[in-house]
């Protein structure tokens, strides 16, 4: 329920109303309740007005110029956004993987998340030793996690492909095949997943039983409770794990960018230009790519022009969810 | 809330105000003067080498600090062109800066990251021409010099003296046909029919398989005489990727993916000619070094690259290229900077103890006739490579490697398959470096 | 909904699980139910050995790679042959780690202070002070956390770079003095599910507003900003981007998660040291998350409640 303190009558600023308290009390009183507020949100000011609204307008400025960040911008009009929608052959590469990523990330993420809660939730003995367990890996760094899997999924000499040949099947090249290097960094998101299980377990738990006791009174089958009492239980839950592993998804470099370097076996942190998206641009996701035009090739003004289409599509994911959460009423007080 | 709009407006505009004032500030163009003799100076030095690398680098500086007592040298390792460019955007540049490789020239001088040393160079009366013309080229862009060339890399043909034996091939492949030929002879396979010896790995993109090292080799052009990208008019290039696949399917695109992607690492010891699964490989002069450290026991020998058939006269050349070394944009003692930099880059001492340490070729004439100069045995070939008319460099341009990625990009996937007309596959890398090009202008 | 309640939970050691449904009448068992039970318990439990297998294995790999010679480490064994204990000794003479855990450690301390001193009065602001427009803010705050880095990275890079603040730290540091975004959304769920009726009465005592927050708010809170205080740390410590963009040109200040990734020779990657050097970088936060269990796993539940 949003509350509102303006009543919906909006009365005349002043007109004492029956019952409160004479009007010059009540007026100092709100003043000194408006330099509170203020006092309070004073950093929020700062930080939401330096770090967020004027980096954004600065970016949509710098879109429109041609920047190297030694020399003055120049501007140079709609130059860049023709050249992002019609000229760079590697833009809709990085949209397209970026794309496969949001989705298998968050597919993925959310529906073993809720595999490995549902797990949780139905053990009883020893559910907080599996659940450290599966949580572990979530801590993983990022850098960390990504060497370790390119180094577990070597084709020739890692134990992956060794498993997969316990069973016949000859193991793809993972990290060095185009076609299967999403893949493999879908099952290091899959891997590291512990933090939605967290969420979906706490969720799981807190669909009151008595609904699962009636339906099952009522004949119904554990497939037909999870669809129709579990899931729109945890859906608010559900809902913003989507969300989160969208958000995720777009901004998603760190691993992409380790694999890509390491398993082409070039010497420097992010790879080179040339083996940038290794292999075949099949790694080269938005971010990434940005991150290449902004600070290796000198493009800052491009970079900004991605930024923006980057912002604008995650905008839309925002605005889903804050429409969401207008609907169902952000929770305001006991 | 009131308050809290008009705050929040006026912190951004705050912000973009404190932004919008230039900081990079404007660089004289006026020549700094050597230090005095007893002028103490300290000067950061910035390279791309690591660990033994690093050493002989650094030792070859201690030789100009003996020289000049009065100027200190703090030397820092492993900075790569990123931070390089962000250290000059920072404000924080060192005074010299080496590159690893000269790719990035073109940025560097375009933007005003490196200082033009043209100025330099003629106060002081630099003898350019003592520097070979195909590395002139690499270490200017439209008429600014603004870097010296530092020690240079070009590519050979590595052959193992055993599997050639074993073939009864007697001397080194010149033309492509015969690389062909020879490659087939000393391909072996397993039982199962994957390849257990491969006479050659056509695979671009594979260790040192570059299309900058090929391109010469097939006479194909990177740009007209306008300065225009001409992989679509430059016959060679054609050449190259139709060979290219002839050799490709000689194994099966898959066995030698397999192939590939079980070889070791570049740079490791597994590296596949160093264990004996590679008879013959393109490579710089660089790797006799890592042979004599990780596989002195295999018997190989070097040769020139070879050339396309119909090129057959311009046998004996290669590409080639190196190291950079410049004053970044914001160095706090240019004058001595460019002093350390005649040094390194002019001098033959310091330019051979280099060369012999790094195993690269010096850049200077001079350097290549010293005699102090090891490059015998398997690296004496590489010394005749540099020196010869028909080696050459990629040329430089405003958006770095991009262009290289570009045609690197269609390689692959040329050669998996990914796309069947060639020359409208060529057309269209064309244009795309031209668009990018455009982009920087 | 159950969310309050979920909320107010998390204040309270964790509850006792959902235990299956028995209905009066049913506390008989006949054979065949029981058979299936005691089945369905060891299919249960199958299942879960194996996700766990899935989810450990790796960091088993790794550990045993770790411990491998240098030559071992690139053949498909599994198992070292020897064991080379001084594998993690090496890590340490290849690359200044414990130079990169001391910056990490600033990094991660530094931001995590500043965060909880801006943050906690904002998310006070947002939850229990009224004031027109406070809904709106809290949306604010939303679409700031949903925020892609990499949007804003141009221009804050400029900035610094004017400000003469890159190659070090700062840039990743000072913002979070201003109140971030996350760690707000965090806090500020926590701080509605405190009742109200402790605040007022001492808001009746004659408290002022930060009185109220230093005396009565923080100390009930304690759990949540736990919380917020470790996921910062956590967030903060595996940070690569940030550190990338403005620590990449001074090796001086780099942090963990770049001294990992450039963790090679000149030319080559040494599996069993860089795999090492995987596990040391990891066992901080693991050893962080052993301490802080209940924390860690109530920080996460509150950041998944709708609202």
């Amino acid at each position: 329920m949003i509350q509102d303190t303006t009543t919906a009558a909006a009365p005349r600023l002043g007109a004492p109303l029956a019952g409160r308290p004479p009007r010059r009390r009540r007026s100092r009183a709100a003043a000194r309740n408006r330099w509170t507020v203020l006092a309070f949100m004073s950093p929020w000011v700062v930080g939401f007005g330096v770090f967020f609204l004027y980096p954004l307008g600065a970016t949509i400025f710098y879109s429109f110029t041609r920047y190297d960040l030694i020399n003055d911008p120049t501007f140079v009009g709609f130059r860049n956004y023709v050249f992002l929608f019609t000229q760079d052959p590697l833009i809709w590469v990085s949209i397209r993987n970026t794309a496969y990523l949001v989705v298998a990330i968050t597919v993925g993420r959310v529906v073993y998340g809720l595999l490995t809660a549902l797990v949780l939730s139905k053990v009883k003995r020893g559910a907080g030793i599996y659940r450290t367990l599966f949580y572990l890996p979530a801590l993983a760094p990022p850098v960390a996690a990504a060497l370790a899997f390119v180094f577990l999924f070597n084709p020739g000499t890692g134990p992956v492909n060794q498993f997969l040949a316990l069973f016949g099947i000859k193991g793809p090249l993972w990290f060095n095949d185009p076609a299967f290097s999403k893949p493999a960094l879908t099952v290091l998101a899959l891997w590291a997943s512990g933090e939605i299980m967290v969420v979906l377990l706490a969720a799981l738990l807190d669909v009151p039983t008595e609904y699962h006791e009636a339906a099952s009174l009522d004949g119904a089958g554990a497939l037909r409770r999870f669809w129709s009492i579990t899931l729109p239980s945890i859906s608010p839950v559900l809902l913003f794990a989507v969300v989160n592993s969208i958000i995720v998804g777009l901004q998603y470099f760190t691993e992409a960018v380790v694999a890509g370097a390491v398993a082409s076996g070039s010497s420097d942190a992010v790879g080179n230009v040339a083996s940038i998206g290794y292999p075949d641009n099949s790694t080269l996701t938005f971010p990434m790519w940005l991150y290449e035009q902004g600070f290796h090739s000198y493009n800052m003004g491009y970079a900004s022009t991605m930024a923006i289409v980057l912002f604008l599509v995650s905008a839309v994911f925002t605005i889903i969810l804050v429409r969401r959460m207008r609907v169902t009423g952000v929770q305001e007080e006991e | 809330m009131r308050k809290v709009i008009p705050a929040v407006a006026v912190t951004a505009l705050a912000a973009l105000a404190l932004s919008a004032c230039s900081g990079t500030g404007s660089s004289s163009s006026s020549l700094s003067p050597a230090p005095a003799a007893d002028e103490k100076v300290t000067l950061t030095v910035w390279s791309g080498f690591a660990d033994r690398e690093l050493d002989v680098v650094n030792s070859a500086l201690d030789g100009f600090h003996k020289l000049h007592p009065n100027i200190t040298i703090t030397s820092e390792g492993s900075q790569d062109d990123d931070k390089i460019a962000q250290a000059v955007r920072g404000g924080t540049a060192p005074d010299v800066a080496i590159s690893g490789n000269a790719n990035a020239l073109g940025q560097y001088c375009k933007t005003g990251a490196f200082q033009d040393l043209g100025g330099y160079i003629k106060r002081d009366k630099v003898d350019l021409g003592n520097i070979p013309k195909a590395v002139q080229a690499y270490t200017q862009h439209d008429g600014v010099r603004c870097a010296m060339p530092l020690l240079a890399d070009d590519y050979g043909l590595y052959y193992n003296k055993e599997l050639f034996a074993k073939a009864g091939i007697t001397a080194p492949p010149k033309t492509m046909s015969e690389l062909r030929a020879d490659a087939e002879k000393l391909t072996e396979l397993n039982p199962d029919g994957s390849i257990k010896v491969a006479g050659f790995v056509p695979t671009i993109g594979f260790y040192n398989n570059r299309l900058d090292v090929w391109a010469p080799q097939f006479g194909a052009d990177w740009q007209n005489s306008k300065g225009d990208s001409a992989l679509a008019t430059s016959k060679g290039w054609t050449d190259l990727f139709t060979w290219q696949k002839k050799m490709t399917d000689f194994y099966g695109q898959d066995k030698l993916t397999a192939f590939t992607a079980a070889a070791g690492q570049k740079y490791s010891p597994d590296n596949a000619f160093q264990t004996g699964q590679i008879a013959m490989m393109f490579d710089g002069e660089f790797r006799t070094g890592f042979i004599d450290a990780q596989a002195p026991n295999i018997s190989y020998g070097t040769a020139p690259l070879p050339v396309a058939d119909d090129l057959s006269g311009s046998y004996g050349g290669s590409d080639v290229g190196g190291n950079i070394i410049g004053i970044p944009k914001g160095a706090k003692h240019a004058g001595a900077a460019w002093e350390l930099i005649k040094y390194l880059s002019t001098d033959t001492e310091p330019l051979v103890q280099l060369a012999n340490g790094l195993k690269n070729v010096p850049t200077t004439l001079d350097a290549l006739k010293s005699p102090d100069l090891k490059f015998t045995g398997t690296l004496a070939p590489f010394l005749d490579i540099f020196a010869s008319k028909h080696s050459s460099s990629l040329p430089t341009t405003s958006n770095g490697a991009a262009f290289l990625k570009t045609a690197t990009d269609f390689a692959v996937k040329w050669q998996t398959g990914g796309a069947s007309d060639l020359k409208a596959g060529l057309k269209d890398v064309d244009s795309q470096i031209q668009n990018d090009n455009a982009l920087q202008q | 909904m159950t969310l309050t309640t979920t909320a107010v939970t998390a204040a309270r050691p964790e509850p006792d699980r959902a235990t299956a449904p028995t209905a009066p009448g049913r506390r008989r068992r006949d054979p065949r139910a029981r058979a299936r039970s005691v089945l369905g318990w060891i299919g249960l439990h199958a299942v879960a050995i194996a996700m766990a297998i899935g989810f450990i294995g790796p960091i088993v790999f790794v550990l045993l790679t770790a411990l491998m010679s240098d030559q071992q480490a690139l053949t498909k064994d599994l198992w070292p042959h020897e064991w080379r204990w001084d594998n993690f000794g090496a890590v340490f003479q290849k690359a200044p780690m414990l130079g990169y855990f001391g910056q990490s450690l600033l990094y991660s301390l530094t931001a995590t202070a500043g965060m909880l001193l801006s943050s906690i009065p904002i998310a006070y602001g947002l939850a229990k002070l009224k004031w027109k427009g406070r809904t709106w803010a809290f949306y604010l705050v939303i679409v700031a956390m949903m925020l892609p880095p990499q949007v804003i990275a141009v221009p804050m890079y400029v900035m610094w770079a004017k400000l003469g603040l890159t190659g070090t730290l700062w840039p990743l540091i000072l913002p979070n003095f201003f109140g971030d975004a996350f760690s707000i959304f965090l806090l500020r769920q926590f701080l509605v599910a405190i009742p109200t009726s402790y605040l007022d009465s001492a808001r009746i005592d004659g408290a002022s507003e930060f009185g109220v927050l230093w005396r009565v708010v923080i100390p009930m809170a304690r759990p949540g900003i736990a919380a917020a205080a470790l996921f910062m740390f956590l967030r903060t410590w595996n940070d690569y981007f940030g550190p990338l963009l403005y620590t990449g040109e001074n090796r001086a200040n780099w942090t963990l998660s770049l001294g990992l990734a450039a963790f090679r020779s000149t030319h080559q990657v040494q599996w069993n040291l860089t795999m090492a050097a995987t596990i040391l970088v990891m066992v901080p936060v693991i050893v962080l998350f052993f301490f802080a269990q209940k924390s860690f796993i109530e920080g996460i539940k509150l950041s998944g409640v709708k609202g």
